[in-house]
């Protein structure tokens, strides 16, 4: 795995022992030197987002000690917005003359797979999912049924997001994130209107078997838009364990995209309450902050806690379970892509 | 002349994002393509937008870029005859 984010957490060899606590409505990702991870020729023309899927693909593979993957597959809710704003910005600058090429070749939001694979020579299946908050959730879907189907053996599962000056200021606007600073390692302490914007990226290196790298199995993802009620989550989440063999009490730990935001975060203790009661939980969005493809970092760390069958005495609330077999994530964006990953120990 | 190349050579820097190149290291007669600085055809056109924004000049012909995008003394030399025309 790779994953890039506002926590030091792109070295595999430590786990969140070190947290960043930032008093901000906003978490940047701490990036690497990137030219350690790439060209100097090419990471001169890469947005920061570009780079950060870069630099954790590359450690993702690297981790794996996987050279080449079958196919690539990434999620993206607004791809590679720094390049976006800059091309429309030279547009309206220049009155739509004196269009330089290297901000819109960039822009696409694709190009962080794209690049990918041009660094590592994958000329295999390529595929970006952008759909907002089931953007990284569709990439997982499609990565499974390219494993399921024998059309990959491996595959190269990622998501990447990065946060501007000018995206920031939209969604603050929007009522997205908190108008009072906050302390992000106290986000939910004093639960309010708004979170804490964040960004990273994340990289999964899939493969149909399992080996000593391995960190945990992925085993399904379901997403729902929009569900009436707590019920109606509550009734999916059966049916999706149902499926996978399981019931509720067999889940050991659950992982939950709360965010301190006041007016949705109710969610998640009722679907808690009601359906898992006495389940040890862990949150995440405290340590990244809130994006389009943010379940990311809540699969890393929770392929890392089944890995390492250990979960940080800072993530737990509950009772920490005596044997970790299977975690379900459920996150949801904005109240609207409610989603359920469920990971389970190799 | 030397005035406009030590421009050039800054806005050449910028414009392609030239991280880790200072001025000094850009020697006016060096070749921008290929071996010196290595640009590729997506800097040319690059260049090819410079020209026209910052100096008012626009290539007619597309054969000409080759010459005129040799080395920063070409572009100069191009600049400096073609604003005084």
């Amino acid at each position: 795995m790779g994953c890039i984010s506002p926590q030091p957490t792109l070295d595999n060899k430590s786990f969140l022992e070190e947290t960043v606590s930032v008093e901000s409505s906003r978490m940047k990702a701490i990036g690497p030197n990137y030219k350690e991870f790439i060209p100097p020729e090419m990471v001169r023309r890469m947005g920061r987002i570009i780079k950060m899927g870069v630099a954790a693909a590359k450690t993702s593979l690297a981790d794996a000690e996987c050279q080449l993957p079958d196919a690539i597959i990434t999620g993206t809710g607004l791809g590679c917005i720094e390049d976006t704003e800059k091309f429309l910005g030279n547009m309206i600058r220049n009155n739509e003359e004196f269009l330089t090429p290297t901000a819109f070749i960039q822009s696409t939001h694709n190009t962080v797979s794209a690049q990918i694979a041009l660094l590592i020579k994958c000329h295999g299946y390529n595929f970006t999912y952008v759909h907002r908050g089931f953007s990284f959730e569709t990439a997982i879907l499609d990565s499974l049924m390219q494993i399921e189907s024998g059309q990959a053996k491996s595959v190269l599962l990622g998501a990447a997001d990065e946060l501007t000056e000018n995206s920031f200021q939209i969604q603050s606007r929007m009522g997205y994130w908190r108008q009072k600073p906050a302390d992000n390692l106290k986000l939910f302490e004093h639960p309010t209107k708004g979170t804490v914007a964040g960004e990273g990226a994340a990289f999964f290196l899939l493969h149909e078997k399992k080996n000593s790298n391995t960190y945990a199995v992925l085993q399904d993802v379901e997403m729902l838009f929009r569900p009436d009620s707590p019920e109606e989550v509550i009734s999916e989440i059966k049916l999706f364990l149902e499926r996978n063999g399981l019931k509720e009490s067999n889940i050991d730990l659950l992982v939950l995209g709360r965010n301190g935001d006041i007016r949705f975060d109710s969610i998640y203790d009722s679907v808690t309450e009601t359906a898992f009661p006495g389940v040890p939980t862990c949150n995440f969005k405290h340590l990244c902050g809130e994006y389009m493809t943010a379940s990311s970092f809540g699969v890393w760390m929770a392929s890392r806690i089944l890995k390492n069958q250990q979960i940080p005495d800072m993530l737990i609330i509950g009772k920490k379970p005596e044997t970790l077999k299977h975690i379900l994530l459920y996150n949801h964006y904005q109240g609207i892509n409610h989603t359920l990953i469920l990971l389970s120990q190799a | 002349m030397e005035e406009l190349i030590e421009k050039l050579k800054r806005e050449v820097i910028e414009q392609l994002n030239l991280e880790d190149i200072s001025p000094e290291d850009i020697e006016a007669d060096s070749p921008l393509f290929g071996e010196g600085l290595g640009l590729d055809s997506i800097d040319a056109l690059e260049l090819i937008v410079l020209l026209e924004k910052n100096y008012g000049l626009k290539i007619e012909d597309p054969k000409d870029g080759k010459k005129i995008f040799h080395s920063i003394r070409t572009m100069a030399e191009y600049i400096t005859e073609h604003k005084k025309a």
